[in-house]
């Protein structure tokens, strides 16, 4: 055991202490209105490529946003017994992963079907890696009859909370979003530039990853999709509503200028 | 014995059961002995030959025939006359005049039906004559009934009639049919049909169908005719109010001179719009769209008018009544909230999804606590417009939802009186749970606490007014039947889908229901101020208007994870889209409503209405007293010609049965809007609901009443019968089918195979072949 895995452990058995200092109620209550994100587990791959990164994502949404959030992240197998706790999964990954078992599929699909959400994150660093390869497999097994379209610049995700051009992560290798689309909403979204990467940070508060190309600029913008993505979760077309458009169009044509 | 005098009918019968190919293949083996024989005779002189080849052809023959046990048989019959049916049109068109000297098409086909007696006596033993009248359906009638038969009938379905006659005499012999008619039909063939046009293929094989000639008699031509009609209203079964309405008017005029004519839409007696139209003697069919926007909420009277012209045929067909019911436009519902959830957001899309909703969503993305690193134009963020939301455009909502909302931060306290007013002059508002709702959203003493139907506790710990325990809400007995909670009509298995939700986590805590609050559904554990149950789903009438209280925020559960139990979101859409119904007081929903079955009815024609009266837990209201006032507005004055208005016409008092009900027994005779307000007293307040009925003759027969001679040619043409305008007719060009069946009344079979003489003919036969051969030498 090394000086900085000493110091993880130690870190996070301050977390849990912490944790356990609050009253049970103070748990319990979160569970009533707090939104958290749960983490999709599952075989054969490494469902956490990014650890720690979730709840960093969670508490930058909690700092920014109105949004009251539980940075206790779940970890759930496409089980409905367990996904159906939380409208929000996770899958991230960074390498191939084995065929999910019929029955997780077909949880999965009749999730995505009632409202759930799926945000599919790479952590390949590339456009078309080993995990999108898997993942997208697995989509075409959930939803056969649907296609993985691309989001255009100007889909809501992009304007739920921040405005964004580009949706930037540790990489830069997709030029935009993927998805595929559940009534007025966009049901998984399929991120390839690895957006928990950008956000990951060791025990002493340092990047984990730098970002390419790089800048601060790209680290802040992978932040505010994260945002973005959380509030699109939970507000859907929200921002498509008649009363926001002349805002976000004026503020739009401003930045061109 | 028998004698051949007394059978007129003779016919050969071949009693053998043989068929067809043992009859083939015994000729067969009979040609091949021929021939067998033919080449053993082939050395033998040839008129030997052939004499034995004869003679064995002939056995052969002669033992066929025997086989086959021919037959004689013999009838005594008599015809059986098939049927003529006449059939009458009695519609009211058939009472319109045909000439100067006041004769009606009916007197034209009176006259006919005389001339068919001699018709009818020539039939013989061939034809019966059966007579029919219809209008709205077929119906058997005398030749002596026609003497006094006034046409009354409001429609005049000929195809239908021509389908009863061809079911009538299903399985009988139909002869032919006579129609008299002056060609109106409201039936299909008349509308598929029209004017100049072609018979269609459908209608050509129905007549075809009918397998007997049809004879048709028209009483009546165009010609002379009259008359300035609007034959057609179309519009739609009701509108919405404040959305324009069309309403595509067709006019006929015949034997009018050009002129121009005013088409003038009135609503209750006053006018709406006039437009002009210019008749042309040419040209008979005309049309005009009136567009306008239904201002209010209920039924409305409209008259579409032209004016009378001198000469006309007749009057009644130169104006139109029709109710157009008007209704609640898309429901316009405020959801504002505290902050993103999920609770917010399964709420928010089962409004978007409900096409009768016009969603307005404010929520508050970011708060003064959340620090401001990014400048504002990167944002998507948008100033929370509360002066517009509260004030100048709360109006124009339906429904205000506070979900998870606090309003001080807003500066808000001076727009809740806004709120209040708003609900007391008929709006509708639902608070939904949350860390920001109730007392946690500091409500406590302000006008929203007034207008909730709960009671807000005093404290602020957040340990007092909030729980987080998981819970299943128990319903209440008015819960089992009011229609927000009332997932199934059945009380038991209602608590049991209630039974089988995912539980609730967490709820806001209240002191208790407030006043004429009903609650819906309690916390099991947690007791109110009074020691009762804790309210979760209360409402309330505040006012003219309605409230809600949901204390949790989690029943997005119910449209979610419940699936994820292997149940449904039905029961999560169905509470919800209920609880919108209910607040903005869908008619269907009130506590005392009057229906009519009918909008229009004829004089004296029985009112079918009913008064049902619910308690606000809507179980029925039994023995519930009220009072039915009935105003009547005449006829004339709605269509303009008086100044009269709405006079009171009766009072009557009431009292619900066991199921909350009563029903309104009247004929009303004189013509022209009836309009009823009841009244009920009840612990929710006087109770009040109104319709109306308008009360006018049904002239839809005199909208189109020129005679249609060309159909009733074609139908004629169609079946192979003859057309002939009347008067000029005579009734020998009338051919029937003869009668198909005929009644024997006595039969003799006489065989002819069994009979000793053929085979003595065959023995003598065979005896004469066999001394041939023998003495031409051939064994």
């Amino acid at each position: 055991m090394n000086r900085r895995r000493f110091l993880q452990i130690l870190a996070a058995a301050g977390a849990a202490s912490a944790a356990s200092a609050l009253p049970s109620g103070a748990f319990a209550f979160d569970r009533q209105h707090r939104i958290t994100i749960a983490r999709l587990d599952y075989p054969g791959g490494n469902s956490d490529p990014r650890p720690g990164a979730l709840r960093r994502l969670l508490q930058e949404v909690d700092k920014r946003t109105s949004i009251e959030v539980n940075t206790n992240i779940a970890t759930v197998s496409g089980r409905r017994d367990e996904i159906f706790e939380y409208p929000f999964l996770f899958m991230a990954g960074d390498g191939r992963f084995e065929p999910f078992d019929d029955d997780v599929i077909r949880d999965l699909r009749t999730y995505l079907l009632a409202g759930g959400f799926l945000f599919i994150d790479s952590a390949d660093g590339v456009r078309e890696g080993p995990f999108l390869e898997s993942a997208e497999r697995e989509l075409a097994r959930i939803f056969p009859d649907r296609d993985l379209v691309t989001l255009p610049r100007d889909h809501t995700v992009h304007e739920t909370f921040y405005l964004i051009d580009r949706p930037l992560g540790r990489v830069d290798v997709a030029g935009n979003l993927r998805g595929i689309a559940e009534d007025d909403r966009m049901a998984v979204l399929v991120n390839s530039n690895d957006l928990l990467g950008a956000l990951a940070r060791d025990t002493f508060g340092n990047w984990e990853f730098d970002v390419i190309p790089g800048g601060d600029r790209q680290r802040e913008m992978a932040f505010r999709l994260a945002i973005n993505v959380v509030m699109y979760a939970l507000t859907v077309n929200y921002k498509a509503d008649q009363v926001h458009i002349p805002f976000i169009l004026e503020r739009r044509r401003w930045r061109v200028d | 014995m028998f004698a051949f005098g007394d059978y007129d009918t003779t016919d050969l019968l071949w009693l053998g059961d043989w068929s067809t190919s043992w009859i083939a293949l015994l000729v067969l083996i009979g040609l091949a002995v021929l021939a067998y024989s033919a080449f053993d005779l082939r050395n033998v002189a040839r008129y030997r030959r052939w004499t034995l080849i004869g003679l064995r052809g002939l056995v052969y023959g002669l033992a066929v025939v025997l086989l086959l046990e021919p037959a004689i048989d013999m009838r005594d019959t008599s015809k059986i006359p098939n049927h003529v049916a006449v059939v009458v049109d009695q519609s009211m068109t058939m009472d319109l005049k045909v000439d100067g000297d006041g004769t009606t098409r009916m007197d034209r086909a009176r006259q006919a039906i005389t001339q068919l007696r001699s018709l009818q006596e020539d039939a013989g033993e061939d034809h019966h004559f059966d007579f029919f009248t219809y209008g709205e359906e077929l119906a058997p009638a005398s030749p002596a009934s026609f003497a006094e038969l006034e046409p009354r009938a409001t429609a005049a379905d000929l195809t239908g009639a021509l389908e009863q006659v061809q079911e009538h005499y299903e399985g009988k012999d139909l002869g032919g049919v006579i129609l008299i008619s002056d060609g109106i039909d409201t039936g299909s063939i008349g509308l598929r049909k029209a004017r100049g046009e072609e018979m269609d293929e459908f209608s050509r094989q129905f007549l075809e169908s009918l397998n007997a000639p049809v004879h048709t008699l028209a009483a009546a031509g165009e010609e002379g005719l009259r008359d300035l009609a609007i034959s057609r209203v179309l519009h739609d079964d009701f509108a919405f109010v404040h959305n324009s309405i069309t309403v595509d008017v067709e006019l006929q005029a015949i034997g009018m001179e050009a002129t121009s004519v005013p088409v003038t839409l009135r609503r209750d007696g006053r006018v709406l719009q006039t437009r002009n139209i210019h008749v042309h003697p040419d040209e008979t069919s005309y049309e005009v769209t009136f567009e306008f926007v239904p201002e209010q909420i209920g039924k409305e009277v409209y008259t579409v008018q032209v004016p009378k012209y001198e000469g006309e045929a007749l009057y009644e067909n130169n104006e139109h009544h029709f109710v157009l019911p008007v209704i609640r436009d898309r429901i316009r519902v405020l959801q504002v909230v505290g902050r993103p959830s999920w609770d917010q957001r399964f709420l928010r899309r089962l409004l978007k999804r409900n096409p009768n909703v016009e969603l307005i969503s404010f929520f508050i993305l970011r708060t003064d606590q959340n620090p401001q690193i990014v400048p504002q134009s990167e944002m998507s963020l948008i100033p929370f417009p509360t002066d517009k939301l509260f004030d100048t455009e709360l109006g124009s909502f339906d429904l205000v939802v506070f979900q998870n909302f606090n309003f001080r931060p807003y500066r808000m306290g001076h727009y809740l009186r806004n709120i209040d007013d708003f609900v007391r002059e008929g709006g509708a508002f639902a608070m939904v749970g949350g860390d920001l709702s109730f007392a946690s959203g500091e409500y406590a003493r302000t006008p929203i606490e007034d207008l909730l139907p709960v009671q807000l506790p005093s404290s602020r710990a957040r340990s007092e007014i909030m729980d987080s325990e998981d819970f299943r809400p128990q319903l209440t007995d008015a819960g089992d039947r009011h229609p927000i909670t009332q997932l199934a009509f059945d009380p038991q298995r209602n608590r049991e889908i209630w039974e089988e939700l995912p539980p609730l986590r967490g709820t806001n805590v209240v002191a208790g229901a407030a006043e004429e609050a009903t609650v819906l559904a309690e916390h099991p554990t947690i007791r109110g101020n009074r020691g009762e149950p804790m309210p979760v789903i209360a409402v309330a009438e505040r006012g003219e208007g309605r409230v809600m209280a949901v204390t949790s925020d989690s029943t997005w559960r119910w449209g979610f994870e419940h699936v994820g139990e292997g149940g449904t979101p039905r029961e999560y859409q169905n509470f919800w889209n209920s609880a919108i119904r209910w607040l903005i007081q869908d008619p269907e929903l009130k506590l005392v409503r009057l229906d009519t079955k009918y909008d229009i009815i004829a004089p004296d024609a029985p009112l079918d209405a009913t008064v049902s009266v619910y308690t606000p837990d809507y179980s029925p209201a039994v023995g519930a007293e009220g009072e039915l006032r009935i105003e009547h507005t005449p006829l004339d004055a709605v269509a303009g010609g008086t100044e009269r208005g709405a006079a009171h016409y009766d009072t009557v008092e009431f009292s619900t049965d066991h199921s909350g009900q009563w029903d309104l027994d009247r004929r009303f005779s004189e013509p022209g809007i009836y309009e009823f307000e009841v009244e009920v007293e009840s612990r929710a307040g006087t109770l009040t609901d109104d319709n109306l009925v308008l009360v006018a003759p049904d002239v839809s027969q005199y909208r189109d009443i020129v005679p249609r001679n060309r159909l009733l040619e074609i139908i004629a043409e169609v079946t192979d019968g003859h057309h002939a305008l009347l008067p000029d007719f005579d009734a020998d060009d009338l051919q029937f089918k003869p009668p198909r069946h005929v009644e024997i009344h006595n039969r003799q079979i006489v065989q002819l195979w069994d009979n000793i003489f053929l085979f003595l003919v065959i023995l003598t036969l065979l005896g004469v072949e066999w001394s041939l051969r023998r003495r031409w030498g051939r064994l």
